[in-house]
């Protein structure tokens, strides 16, 4: 069910990635029907975002800080003659911050609408195309998430059979991330 | 087809405001004419034309009260070029009011303005409707006309063939043939030469004698004029004079000395036209007579998305990385003897290709620029409401509106600048009999000149009003604890009268006589801030006020003085940068909690960005500083290392960082390095207005490093 | 559907508009634009076109000239013709039509009255054409 995909290839500056189905995550129609999301880990965890949220993966690029911005924001890089704001997903999500340049480190190009934000992560590690079964939306799950998560995902769990101690991904919701 | 219900909307946008502008600009040329007694019908016609099409656009895409207010428009013009009712100022204000309504409700559609109250103009429309001149009988049975001629006249047409008529004109019919390829400007051509001493009633293409590349144009012309002299304007075009039926024509006089400018009154003007009011309310916009052609001979034109023009400057500035890295692999090959030869050539293929894109962007830049011009008619329109309102006498007096200025920068200098003058109207310039008293000419004068200084271009505003009252300033700025008595006494009166830009010198909710209606002049000096310019104010009581304001000619390309503070490097535009120079460590006194440098025998408060943006790194003894200045305001800058001087194209940070203050936009300086780029106006207000709020010690934010 | 459909106007939305919906509904497959009279005129020599638009009221050359001189021309004198200005100027109106328009339509005009009025000239034309 998972497709590993070698990171090498995404992380080329300018993969364009096919879009991945917007639908709500709360009303899979089939269980036949899946979505696709781009894992990647962030101080340790899995985390994953709808395949479609993201416009492009970057290598890590010299970053201009930005005095008297707010803590999660690392600074500014051109993205072809675009100015664009990074933030880090660690400060964002109350983690610790990374400590000095990293190799696997990735910027996550993301549309919020009006502005492309870049999301720095740790590493990128593959495309994962979840069933609606192996996906539990945050609503059923219940309290103690955070808004910007909006289920979580565990691959291999199909039939409901839950493997116990089997990956889960925290998937996050790009709109209520970057609000 | 969205896109394309887009494009068309856009284009209905772009096209209505373009006729209201120029709606604009005729009416001051009528408004001039008529005070003058001699009004072009050709510009009522055109005005007439004008709002005619904008009715027609207006109602196909759906804009009701756009439309609707452009045929009260319409009937009124329509009564006026048909003679039914007299061009006077009373008409005019009914016309200009229209503009000013069109105006707006071009803004709401656009979502600049909420509101808009078309019935009060509705109520003038009506009201100047009532007077409506009897018919008359027709005239041009008296003129052996070619029947079939007289069914291709459009109403207005005839309407002026009947008007000649009636004072017995003599009338011309001309032969000219044209080459299809250059018609236009060939009868541009004939057009001015005949307009002083002819009307030109009509161009009826002939069918018959026209081939395939030519054609032949029969003009009918009216014209007191005698037909010898006509015959040396056409040169050997045929033309000969329509036989009267009756008595023959008396002849009409000469036309008045003076009047051949082109702008107005071929001697024929009707007196529908001559007559008016005549209230002596001369605020003639400039004496335009080639303007009137210019206005017209402005089609080959496209209109361009200012966005597309940044993105070319986009490309250009990518460019310039590219040839700066040519540069650097060139700066390496030098050191190779073996490709000596290579190496110089491409030596001259980098130096041709610097100049060819210097030229790229000096031509990119040329088209982003616009004259002040057309911002200045509409000031002239304000200065006509304005006095008009105040019952008071002004004269407007433009020069230097070819100057030209970047487009974004001219949408932003409107509102200043109509502050300005409704401030120079309303409060500087005194009442008739009080001008009077003094010995002054009743008629104010204003002045508005436009002029480029290097990189700049200076406007400034200027009345021979009452000048500003040191005293009463003073007094003011006390009673709004804006700085104390103590400091003032420090202050000389220029010093005193930048008081007026300071926040909280004026309030919305209060109409004083210093200040103007609604917003204050710190609103005028941020705007201007806003867009790298800066605004003086000099003042002499009894004798009157000039504003100056100084603007970057263009927002697409600054040069910028890099710098560097610890490990950050920051842009600063150099039009802000007075000097930049080695800081002496020991030179540094610290008055009241502020660090402050003399420099040249004056206090300068200085700034060390470290602390500033708290970048964490170490306080370092040696440094530069950067002395800025906005106006009369002066900052000096601390930072560790100038790295030089470099042409930059700023772009704006992403909505996620508008609310950190300081910064102007970021740029690519093609070392893959990004800086910021520092906004001078803003450190210049936090760090300055910091103190000025409390009245402690202000008196460096007020004077050039007043005494302290 | 109409090859080409010919339209003369001062105005650049008009024109665009005219565009839009007779290119975008399929009504046409081309329609050729003329900014003014002086365009027209240098148009007619070497242009086919289907049906002409003329705004009446231009500078300069004016519509009602446009028309006597597509009716005096060989190559377009049988062509249907549509003339366009606003509502009121009955005085104009009748003179285009003595002049040879076959159609007269206000402005403002919509799409819908647009395609109504073409189709109307088209009609009458076809029937002067078949005695």
């Amino acid at each position: 069910m998972t497709q590993r995909s070698n990171d090498g290839s995404l992380s080329s500056s300018s993969s364009s990635l096919a879009p991945a189905p917007r639908a709500a995550l709360a009303s899979p129609r089939t269980t036949e029907a899946t979505y696709e999301f781009l894992a990647f880990e962030v101080s340790g965890d899995r985390m994953g975002l709808p395949l479609g949220s993201v416009k492009e993966i970057l290598k890590l690029a010299p970053i201009t800080p930005v005095p008297r911005a707010p803590g999660e924001v690392l600074g500014i890089l051109s993205v072809r003659g675009r100015i664009t704001t990074v933030i880090c997903l660690r400060t964002k999500l109350g983690m610790v911050p990374p400590r000095g340049a990293s190799r696997s480190a990735r910027i996550l190009l993301v549309d919020r609408g009006h502005e492309i934000l870049g999301l720095r992560v740790d590493a990128v590690t593959e495309v994962l195309r979840l069933r609606a079964s192996e996906i539990e939306p945050a609503d059923a799950i219940g309290a103690g998430l955070a808004e910007h998560v909006t289920g979580l995902g565990r691959p291999n769990s199909a039939g409901g059979n839950v493997v116990s101690g089997g990956e889960v991904i925290v998937l996050l919701d790009p709109v209520a991330l970057l609000r | 087809m969205s896109d394309e219900a887009d494009r068309v909307r856009d284009e209905f946008l772009a096209e209505s405001q373009e006729i209201v502008e120029s709606l604009s600009r005729d009416l001051l040329l009528l408004d001039h004419g008529q005070k003058h007694g001699r009004a072009d019908p050709d510009l009522v016609n055109s005005v007439f034309r004008g709002v005619h099409t904008l009715k027609g656009i207006a109602g196909m895409f759906g804009y009701r009260e756009l439309s609707e207010i452009a045929h009260v428009l319409e009937d009124l013009l329509d009564h006026l070029r048909l003679g039914r009712v007299q061009l006077a100022q009373s008409s005019l204000d009914v016309l200009f009011e229209g503009v000013e309504v069109l105006q707006r409700l071009l803004g709401a559609i656009r979502g600049e303005v909420h509101e808009v109250d078309i019935a009060s103009f509705r109520r003038s429309a009506t009201a100047l409707f009532g007077a409506t001149a009897a018919p008359v009988t027709d005239p041009l049975a008296a003129y052996d006309l070619d029947p079939s001629m007289l069914g291709v006249l459009t109403e207005y047409e005839e309407h002026r063939l009947r008007t000649n008529a009636e004072m017995r004109v003599p009338l011309y019919r001309l032969r000219v043939r044209f080459a299809l390829s250059s018609i236009d400007t060939d009868l541009d051509g004939l057009k001015s030469r005949l307009k002083p001493v002819a009307e030109i009633i009509t161009y009826l293409p002939s069918v018959e004698s026209s081939g395939d590349d030519t054609i032949e144009l029969e003009v009918l012309l009216a014209s007191a004029t005698p037909l010898s002299d006509l015959r040396q304007l056409v040169g050997d075009a045929p033309i000969d004079a329509i036989a009267t039926r009756d008595r023959p024509s008396r002849t009409m006089p000469p036309p008045p000395a003076g009047s051949g400018g082109g702008m107005v009154a071929p001697s024929v003007a009707p007196p529908a036209m001559r007559t008016g009011e005549g209230e002596g309310r001369d605020l003639a916009p400039r004496d335009a007579g080639a303007e009137a052609i210019a206005v017209r001979a402005v089609a080959k034109t496209v209109r361009v998305d200012i966005s597309k023009l940044d993105h070319l400057m986009n490309v250009i500035g990518e460019l310039g990385i590219v040839r700066s890295a040519v540069g650097r692999v060139l700066d390496r090959l030098g050191a190779r003897s073996d490709l000596r030869p290579i190496t110089a050539e491409l030596h001259r293929i980098h130096r041709s290709f610097e100049r060819h894109l210097e030229a790229l962007q000096d031509g990119v830049l040329d088209v982003r620029m616009v004259p002040l011009g057309q911002t200045f008619d509409r000031l002239a329109r304000a200065v006509r409401q304005v006095a008009r309102e105040h019952e008071k006498e002004v004269r407007l007096v433009v020069n230097g509106g070819d100057t030209e200025i970047d487009k974004l920068i001219v949408e932003e200098l409107i509102d200043p600048l109509l502050h300005l003058i409704r401030n120079a109207v309303g409060h500087g310039i005194e009442s008739r009999d009080q001008r009077a008293r003094i010995g002054k000419d009743p008629t104010g004068i204003i002045a508005l000149n436009a002029y480029q200084k290097g990189n700049h271009v200076v406007i400034e505003v200027e009345d021979d009003g009452a000048g500003i009252d040191a005293q009463r300033v003073l007094a003011r700025a006390v009673e709004r604890k804006l700085l104390d008595i103590q400091s003032a006494r420090d202050l000389d009166d220029q010093e005193i009268k930048q008081l007026v830009f300071l926040p909280g010198f004026s309030t919305a909710d209060e109409v004083t006589d210093l200040s103007g209606r609604g917003v204050g002049l710190d609103v005028v000096r941020t705007n201007i801030g806003r867009l790298g310019g800066v605004i003086d104010l000099h003042s002499t009581t009894g004798i009157g006020t000039k504003f100056t304001l100084t603007l970057p000619i263009t927002l697409a390309i600054l040069s910028a003085l890099v710098m560097r503070v610890g490990n950050h490097t920051f842009a600063i535009p150099l039009t802000v940068v007075q000097e930049a120079l080695f800081l002496d460590p020991n030179a540094i006194r610290v008055v009241d909690g502020r660090e402050m440098i003399t420099l040249r025998g004056q206090s300068l408060p200085v700034v060390r960005l470290a602390e500033l943006f708290r970048t964490g790194d170490p306080p370092r003894q040696r440094g530069y500083v950067v002395v800025t200045s906005l106006g009369q305001r002066r900052l000096g800058i601390v930072v560790d290392a100038l790295e030089g001087q470099q042409d930059i194209v700023t772009k704006a940070l992403g909505p996620s960082l508008a609310s950190v203050r300081g910064f102007a936009g970021a740029t690519d300086l093609g070392d893959q390095r990004v800086v910021l780029v520092l906004d001078a106006p803003s450190l210049l207000d936090e760090v300055l207005s910091a103190d000025t709020r409390v009245a402690s010690s202000s008196s460096h934010d007020l004077a050039r490093g007043g005494p302290s | 559907m109409l090859d080409r459909v010919l339209v003369v106007d001062d105005s650049n939305a008009i024109r665009a508009f005219v565009r839009a919906s007779l290119e975008g509904s399929g009504r046409a497959r081309t329609v050729v634009e003329a900014a003014s009279g002086f365009e027209a005129l240098r148009m007619l020599p070497r242009e086919r076109f289907d049906v002409a638009i003329v705004d009446i009221n231009m500078p300069d050359i004016h519509g009602l000239e446009v028309i006597k001189l597509i009716r005096a021309s060989k190559a377009h004198h049988a062509v249907p013709v549509l003339a366009i200005s606003s509502e009121g100027a009955s005085r104009d109106r009748e003179r285009a039509l003595a002049l040879g328009a076959d159609g007269w339509l206000d402005k403002p005009f919509t799409s819908e009255l647009l395609a109504s009025a073409i189709e109307d000239v088209l009609g009458k034309r076809a029937k002067q054409g078949t005695p």
